[in-house]
């Protein structure tokens, strides 16, 4: 693999999956000022899945462009968590309407982003797989399958799993409940 | 609220500014003290006035004020009234068959409806669900019981009216979900029965929830919450009827169901009956079937919900469900020949947004949020069964309501309004407005809010982040202008706070 990618395809991918994630977004809430609903109901299903798709299946495209790409792993990583952390950090300023910075920066620890850190897992081990597939294409001499992209997809998916098993996500949510009136109180 | 014109000498020299300020300082600083306007109930038309007694001409006020005075006094020589108390969770306020709703099925609630009297105008003062519960419990408003939001501790300062009950020889139950921050359950001693759970911050679990019965942990015995806990109620209400006549007590049940609180799951024969239904009618357009986003102000604020529709239907059978179980206590009460002493209420502990205003959740002042479903039957009060009244009443009523009704005097420390005078006859005033507040509650995206409710009007103003909110509920009841920079919206703030000022 060529560890000396180029900026252009490090963050080319990004880019793409950004624009598509703000357009969907924009065409999405937009599209509820329309009134006329068959024209509103459409639109609001297709970009809806289009923006959903981005964000959480984005960093799939993302990892095996930059893998592909000959980006070293700390690169990629960080190409790959941008969006979803664009994302969640939304949520975060949207939250300060309602409360002081430091509140809503343990926003961040919420259970939403373990399931996305568990995602993330999975896909940067799948992204590996398909990356080695398109350079072996390429002529490319790679082994495809090793331990570290098939623990990474088998231990997120045990977690992501075991946290949807354990509660539906409603423990964790308990548990970082918990660890906020831990550290605020009641917040009031 | 009566909606007089100012006098020019009030208009002048008190602008919007001046009216905001003193409703702000009003608000804020002397919440104990406000004066929200209360009418003299207890006069000339009460049901037990013995002025009216002999009267030979009666018009229709009067022959309903005669009925009610003769079926009290039918009970009086009785026992106590039994009670049962229910209460749901995050039930929109026209989700019931009774309610006009298009397809959800609640024969109980209907019943309930057909052979008492539902109420069209309730609210919850603090939408959110451990300081609604708090206020069914005191009859107080939250900043008087100190349940602020879902984080803050339950302290007992305030006396229930289950503890009062007691007192006054009321065998006690709490049964369900207590739902109050704090160590565990609180020490209720006074209680005969408390049966509740403290799994998932006190949520429980629609499935195999364990359980707490008096202070041991137990499994549950039945898959479906709402089964386990109606059980359990009805055991105790066996339980006081085995007792020998003479010992028996009269009871106080008070029921707290999980439905409708999400991860909606209901049980098998429920889940998946409403698959087919048109919940177009119900859900608003902004909405659309696959993905819809919650928005405006909630937590996960663009996240996909998945079929939104099909929430909504989830909801649907979950509050079935509880219904389905509700028809358990009812034949309960009617095959042991309690329902001529017995009050029946159900509830629901705050309202729900479904996309109403872009929004999702229970928290925001919006009118779909602090309504609350309320439907009771209690036969020897009402002279008029199956018809709806639209006085305003709040959660903080119930406490005193049945404390009037079980004949205990009430305590000064409410500040609720007992309901007795308006059931026994739909003729009497209600309350003119009501106090809104609203303490932050992370992760929810909702500034602290407090204002004021009338018949008429709403005034918010929010702690931080956004302008203050003024409609007028009867040119605008789906709250979509805000009165607020309009010439129209000054005079409205100056007259509401002429009453805050009274």
């Amino acid at each position: 693999m060529n560890s000396r990618g180029s900026q252009q395809s490090l963050w080319k991918p990004v880019l793409i999956v950004f624009i598509i994630a703000l357009l969907s977004y924009i065409i999405y809430y937009g599209s509820r000022r329309i009134e006329n609903q068959s024209l509103h109901q459409p639109l609001a299903i297709v970009f809806g899945t289009i923006y959903f798709l981005s964000i959480f299946f984005g960093p799939l495209f993302i990892f095996t462009s930059t893998y592909v790409g000959g980006h070293p792993f700390r690169k990629r990583l960080l190409a790959t968590v941008l969006i979803p952390f664009l994302w969640m950090s939304k949520d975060v300023i949207l939250l300060m309407e309602s409360h002081p910075f430091l509140e809503c920066l343990y926003w961040y620890l919420n259970p939403l982003t373990v399931w996305m850190i568990c995602l993330l897992a999975i896909e940067m081990g799948i992204g590996t797989l398909l990356g080695r597939i398109l350079l072996q294409r390429r002529g490319q001499s790679t082994k495809v399958v090793s331990l570290a992209p098939i623990a990474a997809i088998v231990l997120g998916a045990i977690v992501f799993g075991g946290i949807y098993a354990w509660g539906q996500g409603e423990n964790l949510f308990s548990i970082y409940l918990d660890g906020y009136r831990w550290i605020f109180g009641s917040g009031i | 609220m009566k909606s007089t014109p100012p006098s020019p000498s009030n208009h002048r020299g008190y602008n919007r500014r001046d009216a905001l300020k003193l409703m702000g300082i009003t608000l804020a600083s002397g919440l104990t003290t406000l004066a929200l306007s209360r009418i003299e109930r207890h006069d000339n038309s009460a049901p037990n006035n013995p002025s009216l007694q002999n009267r030979t001409s009666l018009d229709p006020d009067q022959q309903i004020e005669r009925q009610i005075s003769t079926n009290l006094g039918t009970l009086s020589s009785g026992t106590k009234p039994n009670i049962i108390f229910i209460l749901g969770d995050n039930h929109h306020y026209e989700t019931m068959g009774c309610a006009e709703h298009p397809f959800i099925h609640t024969p109980a609630m209907d019943q309930i409806a057909r052979e008492g009297i539902r109420f069209g105008n309730t609210f919850s003062p603090t939408p959110l669900c451990s300081p609604s519960r708090a206020s069914f419990l005191t009859g107080a408003y939250a900043h008087k019981h100190g349940v602020k939001n879902n984080h803050t501790p339950w302290t007992g300062q305030m006396t229930t009216f289950l503890e009062y009950l007691s007192d006054h020889g009321y065998a006690t139950a709490f049964i369900g979900k207590w739902h109050m921050p704090g160590e565990g359950l609180p020490e209720m001693p006074f209680l005969d029965r408390f049966i509740s759970y403290t799994y998932r911050e006190g949520q429980g679990a629609y499935f195999n929830c364990p359980m707490i019965v008096d202070g041991q942990e137990v499994p549950s015995r039945k898959p479906y919450i709402t089964e386990e806990i109606t059980d359990y109620a009805i055991e105790f209400i066996q339980e006081q009827l085995a007792q020998d006549e003479q010992e028996r007590r009269p009871f106080c049940v008070y029921l707290a169901h999980r439905p409708g609180h999400p991860p909606f799951q209901a049980p098998e024969g429920i889940s998946g009956m409403y698959d087919t239904a048109d919940v177009k009618e119900v859900l608003p357009d902004v909405v659309d079937p696959w993905w819809y986003g919650k928005a405006n102000r909630n937590v996960f604020q663009g996240i996909m919900m998945g079929s939104y529709y099909n929430q909504y239907r989830r909801y649907c059978e979950t509050l079935t469900a509880m219904d389905r179980d509700i028809v358990r206590i009812l034949d309960l009460i009617d095959q042991k020949g309690l329902r001529e002493n017995t009050i029946l209420i159900y509830m629901g502990d705050n309202g729900m947004q479904w996309g109403t205003h872009d929004c999702h959740g229970i928290r925001e002042p919006y009118e779909d949020s602090i309504r609350l479903p309320f439907i009771l039957r209690a036969p020897w009060l009402i002279p008029d069964p199956g018809n709806l009244r639209q006085q305003m009443a709040l959660n903080i009523d119930i406490a005193p309501t049945l404390l009037e009704v079980a004949g205990v005097p009430i305590p000064e420390d409410m500040d609720g309004e007992s309901l007795v005078p308006i059931l026994s006859n739909p003729n009497v005033q209600g309350r003119e407005s009501f106090l809104l507040e609203f303490w932050r509650y992370f992760p929810e995206n909702t500034p602290s809010y407090h204002g004021i409710r009338t018949e008429q009007y709403k005034f918010v103003e929010f702690e931080r982040g956004r302008e203050p909110w003024l409609f007028d509920l009867q040119l605008d009841p789906s709250e979509l202008k805000n009165l607020m920079d309009s010439e129209e919206g000054e005079q409205i703030l100056n007259e509401l706070s002429s009453i805050m000022e009274a």
